[in-house]
């Protein structure tokens, strides 16, 4: 799995780059348009993640670039501008989706992982883990091939999860993805307790394991190794 | 106080302690005019008198009226009388003591001293007390009449570019792009007052724009740099090196650049929502809003144990961006769970004309036009931003809704008025 990750910031660019590499991703940065435009024209890859705000051009003409070479790779714009003409811009020239600055990298990785699994049409479609199969197309749960009924925030959190195994994912990042953007994350702590609560319940009744471990106060670790 | 109410009051009381004086000196005036009249008249009476007596072919008493008050009387002996004096006469004609002036003068004719006496009726004090007040009460009423007539019209002429500047002034809202453009008045001063005016709110406008600006340019710079703390943190709780006390600094350090950023980002939706960045707008059905945004919020009630009872009509739409009306809702909603107790309740009622949200919970510790400044809270322990009724304002202010807040039977209400 390639992904192409055009950053400025070199210390943000690090931090991707580390993170998707445990992920099992071969990553290639550019850190400015020139760069970017050369990579993203010479190679083909899976996903290209592109800040919009780049030294020397314009983020937004390298997904038009991309569009232009009918280039398969899923596109992710991260940019600081969190505004919506940039993002209505940016997803109408085609890229797939948009996450504003600063985000946790645990939410990227399960952006960059709902973005490979809408663009791989190879049939299986559905995610194994274990006793658990997710079928993302339909919102489907199934655990020892039995079906469970989840709410909307426990399936976003079971996926997240899932998204994230085997990785520390820190409370404030699970709230950001299922409260969203604009909320004020006060009551976060206990509306993820809550779900978390449910979802465990849920699934530990039809006999799967509790992979949910909690870090001391920081997170969970969806553990399945 | 109106500028007319002010003027007809300053006339007032300059005017009526003025009449006042007038009509004391007048009284003053008129009463010693008229002593003076009379003293004169009864003098010519007394040298009438002198003449009678040299007429008379012997000295003898007259009584010249009946109330024998006019007469000439032989006395024994010199006497100095020389006087004039007040006296009061009954009269039975009139049925009434009438005021008269009496003058006694000592007379010596032909070795017989007499003493002439002689009388005049005088002004009445109080007839006269009485028609001078009666005519500056009437003076008054005519200065006051014209006087309001006057003030009105010139409020009406002269004052209207003031009036009609106020006007404007009163329209004016800062978030409108378009400053303020006065008409033009003949009047000098009126003339310059819109010039400062216009100064002034160009001035106003400028800075406004230039610190929402800032605002937001120094909320986006902060993002990158927050982008690197929160990424760094996310690669640092991977670390299986890390023992429980290093775990503890890096979930305060987690959670406080988790509010720096929820900070940012709610302060640069706010500076949004105000430059009316969210153009796109469309039909939304309240109805369904609600019930999304409370089914997202079920599990936490139940948690909490709040009960929610909702009346919602099922027409309610409204034109507004979509994701304006999710956050409306969704603030109003968090707001009413945020600040409920345990075993409390949540109330939501929509109509054409409005959007009720109530929850029970404790009376305010703030006063309630504060509740809807950015970062006023309540319970300042609480963890909240202090910003998510700012931002149903904010909102509510983009579409002219009305925002009203009431605290009933241990309840608080937050009302949505949506037209007048």
């Amino acid at each position: 799995m390639k992904v192409l990750l055009i950053e400025d910031e070199p210390e943000l660019r690090k931090s991707i780059k580390r993170f998707l590499y445990q992920e099992g991703y071969v990553v290639e940065s550019a850190e400015d348009y020139e760069k970017a435009s050369e990579k993203a024209g010479d190679y083909d890859y899976d996903c290209v993640l592109v800040d919009i705000t780049l030294p020397k051009g314009n983020g937004l003409d390298i997904v038009r670039q991309l569009k232009k070479n009918n280039s398969k790779a899923g596109i992710i714009i991260i940019s600081a501008k969190n505004s919506l003409d940039d993002k209505i811009a940016g997803l109408d020239l085609g890229a797939d989706d948009y996450l504003p600055k600063p985000f946790h990298l645990t939410e990227l990785n399960a952006r960059i992982k709902a973005l490979i699994r809408r663009r791989n049409f190879d049939g299986n479609q559905s995610i194994i883990l274990n006793e658990i199969t997710i079928l993302p197309e339909e919102r489907r749960v199934k655990v020892k091939n039995e079906e469970i009924t989840l709410t909307t925030k426990e399936y976003d959190l079971l996926l997240y999860f899932v998204s994230n195994k085997n990785r520390v994912v820190s409370k404030n990042s699970i709230a950001e993805h299922l409260v969203g953007d604009n909320a004020d994350q006060a009551d976060s702590h206990d509306f993820i307790y809550t779900h978390l609560k449910n979802l465990r319940k849920k699934l530990t009744e039809k006999g799967c394991a509790d992979y949910v471990q909690t870090i001391y106060g920081i997170g969970y670790n969806f553990k399945t190794d | 106080m109106k500028l007319i109410t002010k003027t007809i009051l300053f006339f007032l009381l300059i005017s009526l302690p003025l009449l006042v004086i007038a009509c004391m000196y007048s009284y003053k005036v008129i009463n010693a005019e008229v002593k003076d009249g009379t003293d004169e008249a009864l003098y010519l009476e007394k040298l009438n008198l002198q003449n009678l007596i040299k007429e008379l072919d012997k000295p003898r008493n007259l009584y010249l009226r009946s109330d024998s008050l006019t007469s000439i009387v032989i006395l024994p002996e010199k006497s100095n009388v020389n006087t004039f004096s007040d006296t009061i006469i009954y009269d039975k004609l009139e049925d009434e003591n009438l005021r008269y002036r009496l003058y006694r003068a000592y007379f010596f004719y032909n070795g017989t001293h007499y003493l002439i006496s002689c009388t005049k009726p005088t002004l009445e004090e109080d007839e006269l007390k009485e028609g001078l007040i009666n005519s500056f009460i009437l003076v008054f009423g005519f200065l006051l009449l014209s006087f309001f007539a006057v003030t009105i019209l010139l409020s009406k002429t002269l004052w209207k570019p003031f009036y009609k500047t106020i006007e404007q002034l009163n329209k004016y809202d800062i978030n409108n792009e378009t400053p303020v453009v006065f008409d033009k008045a003949s009047t000098k001063e009126f003339k310059r007052l819109n010039e400062t005016l216009s100064r002034m709110t160009e001035k106003i406008f400028s800075d406004y724009r230039r610190q929402k600006e800032f605002t937001e340019n120094a909320s986006h710079e902060l993002q990158t740099p927050l982008a690197v703390i929160k990424t760094k943190l996310d690669l640092l709780i991977q670390s299986k090196k890390l023992g429980e006390e290093e775990l503890e600094f890096l979930q305060g350090m987690e959670n406080s650049v988790q509010k720096i950023s929820s900070l940012n980002k709610a302060l640069l939706l706010l500076t949004k929502i105000e430059n009316k960045q969210f153009k796109e707008h469309k039909v939304v059905n309240l109805k369904a809003v609600i019930e999304k945004v409370s089914e997202n919020y079920s599990d936490l009630f139940q948690e909490k144990k709040v009960t929610l009872t909702s009346v919602l009509n099922e027409n309610v739409v409204v034109d507004m961006n979509p994701a304006l009306a999710d956050l409306l809702i969704s603030n109003l909603i968090q707001n009413a769970y945020r600040h409920n107790k345990e075993n409390g309740s949540i109330e939501i009622e929509l109509n054409n004309h409005k959007l009720i949200v109530s929850n029970t919970g404790e009376p305010l510790q703030i006063k309630p036009e504060e509740l809807f400044v950015r970062f006023k809270k309540n319970d300042a322990s609480k963890e909240s931003l202090g910003l998510g009724l700012s931002i149903v304002k904010s909102i509510a202010g983009v579409y002219g809704y009305k925002i009203e807040y009431t605290y009933t039977e241990g309840k608080h209400n937050f009302i949505v008025i949506f037209e007048d």
